[in-house]
């Protein structure tokens, strides 16, 4: 019989050994994002600077702008949110609370996880055929927040139902024991208590669809734009305009992608600064997520 | 017992089935009013299948099927009839779980919650009733500083007591308890058990318990339960010194299994 | 009746019953011998019955604590309650039959050295004794294997010996009036037939307990078990 403190010593060597593996593996995934970024940080930084964000693009490097970019992302991610939200909040309760648990439902499920599967591009297709030409909207925002809330529903969908699952059945029988319907139970306690975990979810779906590329492109949103869409408030009566909404427009990525497409190096420079500005709103849109979970789950004991 | 009892709730040959499984067979029991009525039995007795049954919590779960009546006074009226919404049985039967369940709200919120449901708006009301449940529930002076603080800052048994409140607040007629005490320390096992006895000169109590000598603490009468039927019931004293029936004997003394 | 659940809870449960009926087979010796004593004169006998109530008197202190530990750990309900609730009332019965046996000791041993003429109704007394002692013995077996016929029967006979005790005295209020000089004597034999009239009274309390502890009825006081209306006595 082996003494036990030798027994113990390999077994913990084999620990460190497994330690040290995952390290090592996590390193590489650390290590190649790191390098990308600062090699497109060092290349782009030193085109920033106020006029870079303030212009339009154009044909000389040196003036041109992410302006129309910029704008055209924060309004097609304003639409996707306000497509994305209410209907994958809903769906989202729906199958968690009211949904029977029988085959139908167990089909939706299935379609909704397929959905994630989805290439985005046939997203893109699909928002071509049916938004830009069947129903009228044009190559404008309102395609691209619809076929971009369509893209990111499926992670709304899921980070509500995890979100519901983890409130404690205890909570809703004390709801129901009081002698709540099931609207107010969902409305009083289902809502507030998984809203850390929804806006997680909704906030890391925008920060995905913010780089989506492919679908965008598809559905027509112009490499060169040197306007910006109309103002939402006005000085002159309605005060408040859709008209943006139907406007032709911009998107960072799509703007990056242009400009590494042309020959001239100073045009790269440009794409790296722009690629260098995407990352940080995506890494700040993620960092929000976090302390928005943060903040929301201090109450929650559970 | 020479004082007159009135019934507040009656089974009438009550069977519960959860899919095909019959958890209760054929259960006639009368609860009477401003008593407190136990449930004992071992595991899978079906009495907290049983307590259930009165504020039709098993509807919130599919595949179940009630079958007879159970009736509650003074209007006779049937629970379990088809017609009936086990919304407004809730409203008139409250309910105290094993676990004590606050909401992840504040203490005030917490007991408001029920009148709120009701569509109580007036705030002076609630204000009045929120500090009356909290009295009536041994608990007014621990939180009245902290209303507004979460309910999850409270002791394990403070939190129960408000979750007492809670079920308090909406004046329910019958009061159901399932196994309250269980998770909590002895100090504030004790403290329940001295509320409930305060409780029942106002509201009946019908309470599930694996706890014998808390029953017999408790409990005006006792009812033993096995296997979904009901073996014996009875004044509490009576059973617990000279049960008429053996099995009640052997669980009570132990020597059960 | 089935094992408990729990298996030291049987043993300790079977280790007092036994203890108990140990304790009555000491106090059954005691009253034997005393009455020995006083049969043969033996002033060495009824100092041995006298040193020897120390051992019953250890025996019930030690019974009550153990009794006192198995309701603490216990908390015993119905028939196990019944159980220790009679047994700790039996157990002080029979403490003081061990008393009334070492008062017969004592009077034994005060005839016996006083000398002088002896009374006569010694064969009554001798008698009586026996019968309560058949009383004791019935009733501590009746405890054993809780009979309840056996208990009633017991209970029945205390009457009996109450009409013997009376009997023994009427006896001695003439042998007292026909010669003076044994009326010192004659009283001790009074105290002798009024602790044998004693413990046939404990050892119809004990069967009393007996019927308790299986039917749950309290029968005590309540005269329904005599054959015969009693005078008081």
């Amino acid at each position: 019989m082996k003494p036990i403190k030798d027994v113990i010593r390999r077994r913990k060597r084999w620990d460190a050994i497994f330690a040290v593996c995952g390290l090592l593996a996590l390193m590489v995934g650390v290590l190649t994002f790191v390098a990308l970024f600062l090699d497109m940080a060092l290349d782009g930084v030193g085109r920033l600077s106020w006029d870079f964000f303030t212009s339009f693009p154009s044909r000389r490097p040196g003036q041109a702008g992410i302006l129309s970019a910029w704008v055209g992302s924060t309004l097609v991610m304003l639409t996707t949110a306000f497509f994305a939200v209410p209907l994958g909040v809903a769906a989202g309760v729906y199958l968690e609370e009211y949904a029977a648990k029988n085959w139908v439902t167990d089909v939706i499920e299935i379609n909704i996880t397929n959905l994630a599967g989805v290439p985005s591009i046939v997203y893109g297709l699909l928002a071509l055929g049916l938004f830009v030409y069947q129903f009228g909207f044009g190559q404008s925002i309102l395609s691209a927040g619809l076929t971009l809330a369509l893209l990111i529903l499926p992670v709304v969908i899921v980070a509500t139902r995890e979100a519901i699952r983890s409130i404690p059945q205890a909570v809703r029988e004390g709801s129901y024991a009081l002698g709540a319907t099931q609207w107010q139970t969902v409305r009083y306690h289902i809502l507030p208590y998984s809203s850390a975990g929804i806006l997680t979810g909704v906030i890391i779906g925008m920060a995905r669809a913010i780089g989506e590329t492919a679908p965008v492109i598809t559905i027509g949103a112009l490499t060169f734009i040197a306007f910006l869409p109309p103002a939402p408030v006005q000085a002159e009566p309605p005060f408040v305009s859709f008209e943006w909404l139907l406007s032709p427009f911009s998107v960072m990525p799509i703007q990056m992608f242009n400009w590494t497409s042309r020959p001239e190096a100073a045009f790269h420079a440009n794409a790296a600064a722009a690629g260098f500005v995407l990352v940080l709103m995506t890494l700040a849109m993620n960092g929000l997520a976090i302390w928005l979970r943060y903040r929301l789950r201090r109450n929650i004991k559970w | 017992m020479s004082e007159v009892l009135t019934t507040k709730a009656e089974a009438r040959k009550l069977s519960f089935y959860y899919g095909d499984f019959r958890a209760l067979k054929g259960i006639s029991m009368s609860v009477h009013e401003r008593k407190v009525t136990a449930l004992i039995g071992p595991s899978g007795c079906g009495k907290s299948t049983f307590l259930r049954c009165f504020n039709r919590m098993h509807d919130l779960y599919p595949g179940n099927r009630y079958e007879g009546e159970i009736l509650l006074h003074p209007d006779n009226a049937n629970l379990l009839a088809r017609g009936v919404d086990p919304i407004e049985v809730r409203m008139r039967i409250g309910m105290v779980f094993q676990k004590p369940n606050p909401f992840p709200k504040t203490v005030f919120e917490n007991v408001a919650y029920g009148l709120r449901v009701r569509g109580e708006s007036s705030r002076r009301r609630i204000e009045e009733k929120v500090e009356q449940s909290l009295q009536d529930a041994a608990l007014w002076d621990e939180v009245k500083d902290r209303l507004h603080q979460p309910a999850y800052n409270l002791s394990g048994g403070q939190q129960q007591r408000l979750c007492i409140a809670r079920a308090l607040a909406t004046d329910p007629e019958l009061l159901l308890f399932d196994e309250p005490t269980s998770a909590l320390d002895p100090i504030a096992t004790a403290s329940i058990e001295e509320l409930m006895h305060d409780l029942k000169e106002r509201v009946t109590i019908l309470i599930v318990t694996h706890n014998m000598q808390q029953a017999a603490r408790v409990s005006d009468f006792t009812a033993y339960m096995y296997l979904g039927d009901l073996i014996e019931f009875g004044v509490t004293d009576e059973l617990f010194i000279k049960p008429k029936m053996k099995q009640t004997e052997d669980y009570i003394t132990g020597r059960f299994g | 009746m089935t094992d408990h659940a729990s298996k030291q809870y049987d043993l300790d449960l079977d280790s007092i019953r036994s203890r108990v009926l140990a304790m009555g087979g000491l106090v059954e010796a005691q009253i034997r011998r005393a009455i020995d004593a006083l049969s043969t004169g033996n002033v060495a006998l009824s100092e041995e019955v006298i040193e020897g109530d120390h051992k019953v008197n250890a025996m019930e202190v030690s019974l009550d604590e153990d009794c006192s530990q198995l309701i603490v750990r216990r908390q015993p309900a119905a028939g196990d309650l019944r159980m220790i609730f009679s047994i700790m009332k039996t157990v002080t019965d029979l403490e003081r039959i061990g008393d009334e046996a070492q008062k017969i000791a004592r009077m034994a041993k005060n005839i016996h050295e006083r000398g002088g003429p002896q009374a006569p109704p010694v064969v009554e007394v001798r008698h009586a004794a026996e019968a309560a002692i058949s009383m004791l013995r019935r009733t501590l077996d009746c405890f054993a294997r809780l009979d309840t016929d056996g208990a009633e029967e017991v209970i029945r006979d205390d009457a009996g010996i109450d009409t013997e005790f009376r009997s023994i005295l009427r006896q001695l209020i003439t042998y007292m009036m026909e010669d003076p000089r044994t009326i010192s004597t004659s009283l001790e034999i009074v105290w002798i037939a009024k602790a044998i009239e004693r413990i046939g009274d404990h050892a119809k309390n004990m069967a009393e307990y007996v019927i308790y502890i299986v039917k749950g009825t309290d029968v005590r006081h309540t005269g329904q078990m005599r054959g015969t209306p009693t005078l008081d006595a």
